[in-house]
């Protein structure tokens, strides 16, 4: 028992050390960015290009979210976008104007995502296939299933209601901006606050002390993909709002940005590290460098380099990080 | 790193199709002229993901059941390799024609060449490859971005300011929609291009790019160019947000059903519209003249039309 609850604490206390360094090192990252585009272009600080930021950022950062629980337990999503689409369509065929009030098609799209997710989960944990393969198959399957549903077409015409969720203000703050708070709040709490995330960590950090110690790894990896598929299904929902119109090929490519955030933002592809205030900044980065290059007028090919390169850059760093304490 | 996984995606999905689109590949059984032999005609559309490509389809079945000619119909989902390989199996089954809606200029063009080293007329439709088909169906992408720029200058009195949305850079349509804005552009010195950038023909990506474009430019931009109406769209939706929509003109291509509502509501100021119905008939009517060798047309092109509010009706259905 003693051993268990050390390897657990071990890894647990050892990961948020380093962590918290990556996450430093990327806020002064990003602050630095932030700091060159105010210089360069008068137009980058002003309240309303940052809010426009924020909320161009938000429909990543949820995917993000829910993609690092799955990171952290050591697992992998790439079914997220597909959700998006299935998820936006499926809420937008309820959100038509006079049809049903505007919490039918929420409702409907959220469970759509949830089920989806759970999908993932059952498959991940009965069967040895690798979650990397599974979602892949889902993916494919969820992509193939949005355009059945829609018959590949974009589902329009929908309710003002539906449509403020994701591009309406309250009191002059975008809800987008709201509805990404809130729920930062909330997974940073599951997360951090609750027995499911430290056993997210545990599982992630080394499969079969977690094992050993006694924790059901079926029930948090079912919960890990259930919550992902239910982020992704949010995510959808805001974007068909957001863009008033069901897409069946949304979301195409979104799956990449996503976890392209968690890792930036410090989650290890291996498992056992990563906190939601990394992902944030992670996609915060992302987002303020494709919203700066759009300001200075850098054309798409320079865009994706620049992207690319600070993938690759915050790996490596992760990495000579993990050798120096090691 | 996105193209391995679509990819991927291409090949998983093709299972699905297999599994769920056997439905639809083959038509038509009502053979008015059962005695004579039915003509089969093999069909490779570039996506049956893209909306307008699905109703150039369409109106290929139609076409298909009035004339009796049986289609055989299979989905080359943008890969070029993939598309090959049906004309090849195509090529194998001995059919008496093929319609191939090309992915690629370069990349699809080994298939026309092997259709007609197999003497079978291969009629591309509505895109081109290097290669010359027996015939070809379609419209020329650059005379839509013309009428489309040829529009905006007009609104503006030739002289403003204009943002474009490209679409996939490199692309076909792209790259030809993009030329013939500039073609216009050029005739109008005062007409001045401040910015452009790719949409990826994706409203989502567009009402982004839009949203920045107000921020780095705010009231200097006079007209939007969109290349596609799902991009024109997603800056009209930038725009009304903004409180910009009634000082911006937005103009695209396509002329999509939500293209159409918006030009009826007055938030798209024109689109263009692209006969799908026409290319999808004309080419049938081209690939079965070919394969009873009769006289057909080498070319047909089918005109655009510009859409605006007050020719609207004739194209809302």
């Amino acid at each position: 028992m003693e051993k268990d609850s050390t390897l657990i604490k071990g890894g647990d206390y050892g990961g948020i050390r380093i962590r918290d360094a990556g996450k430093y090192v990327l806020l002064i990252v990003l602050v630095a960015i932030c700091i060159a585009l105010a210089m360069t272009t008068p137009r980058f600080f002003t309240v309303q290009n940052l809010m426009i930021i924020v909320t161009q950022v938000s429909i990543n950062a949820l995917l993000a979210f829910g993609v690092t629980f799955v990171i952290i337990t050591g697992g992998i999503d790439l079914s997220i976008g597909s959700i998006v689409a299935v998820t936006g369509v499926v809420a937008a065929s309820f959100a038509h104007p006079d049809t049903y009030p505007v919490i039918v098609p929420i409702g409907v799209g959220l469970l759509a995502g949830l089920l989806f997710g759970a999908f993932n989960g059952f498959v991940v944990t009965r069967t040895k296939v690798p979650p990397f393969i599974v979602t892949l198959g889902t993916m494919t399957i969820g992509r193939g299933l949005a355009l059945i549903l829609s018959k590949g077409r974009p589902v329009s015409n929908l309710s003002d209601s539906f449509n403020f969720i994701g591009g309406g203000k309250v009191l002059g703050v975008p809800t987008l901006i709201i509805i990404l708070v809130v729920f930062f709040v909330v997974c940073t709490v599951i997360l951090k606050k609750t027995v499911i995330g430290r056993y997210m960590y545990a599982v992630g950090g080394n499969e079969q002390a977690a094992k050993a110690s006694g924790i059901q790894l079926s029930t948090v990896k079912m919960i890990v993909y259930t919550l992902c598929g239910g982020l992704a299904a949010l995510a959808g929902i805001l974007l068909t709002s957001r863009i008033t119109t069901g897409q069946p090929n949304a979301g195409a490519g979104f799956e990449l940005d996503a976890i392209a955030a968690a890792i930036i933002g410090g989650t290890s592809t291996a498992g056992g590290a990563g906190t939601m205030t990394g992902t944030l900044l992670g996609a915060l980065l992302i987002g303020v460098i494709s919203n700066g290059l759009d300001l200075l007028n850098v054309t798409s090919y320079y865009q994706q380099v620049v992207m690319g390169i600070i993938i690759i850059g915050a790996v490596v760093l992760d990495s000579l990080k993990h050798t120096k304490n090691g | 790193m996105r193209h391995t996984y679509t990819r991927f995606i291409s090949y998983s999905f093709f299972f699905i199709t297999l599994l769920t689109g056997c439905s639809q590949s083959s038509t038509s059984e009502k053979g008015q002229n059962s005695e004579s032999k039915k003509l089969v005609v093999g069909v490779s559309m570039l996506s049956m993901q893209n909306e307008f490509i699905v109703n150039v389809h369409d109106a290929m079945v139609k076409k298909a059941e009035a004339d009796g000619v049986e289609l055989i119909t299979v989905d080359a989902e943008r890969s070029a390799l993939k598309q090959v390989e049906q004309i090849e199996s195509f090529i194998a089954q001995k059919v008496d024609a093929i319609i191939m809606n090309p992915c690629e200029v370069e990349a699809s063009s080994p298939a026309v060449t092997k259709a007609l080293a197999a003497k079978i007329p291969i009629i591309n439709v509505n895109s081109e490859t290097s290669t010359k088909p027996t015939a070809f169906v379609g419209s020329d992408d650059v005379e839509s971005a013309r009428i489309a720029m040829k529009y905006i200058a007009e609104k503006l009195g030739g002289k403003g300011n204009v943002v474009m949305m490209h679409g996939y850079m490199g692309q076909a349509a792209q790259i030809k929609r993009e030329q013939g804005a500039r073609e216009i552009l050029k005739q109008y010195p005062n007409l001045k291009l401040i910015a452009h950038q790719t949409g990826e023909w994706d409203r989502a990506k567009a009402m982004s790019l839009m949203e920045n474009w107000i921020q780095s430019y705010g009231g200097q931009i006079n007209a939007v160019f969109a290349q596609n109406d799902e991009m024109g769209l997603g800056a009209v939706k930038a725009l009304t947000d903004a409180g910009l929509k009634d000082k911006v003109i937005v103009v695209s291509i396509d002329a999509i059903p939500d293209g159409l509502q918006a030009v009826k509501k007055g938030t798209l100021d024109a689109t263009v519209f692209q006969n799908a119905e026409q290319q999808g008939s004309k080419a049938i009517e081209t690939a079965v003249k070919a394969a009873k060798g009769q006289a057909y047309d080498k070319e047909t092109l089918i005109p655009f039309q510009l859409v605006t509010k007050e020719n609207l009706a004739k194209f809302l259905k």
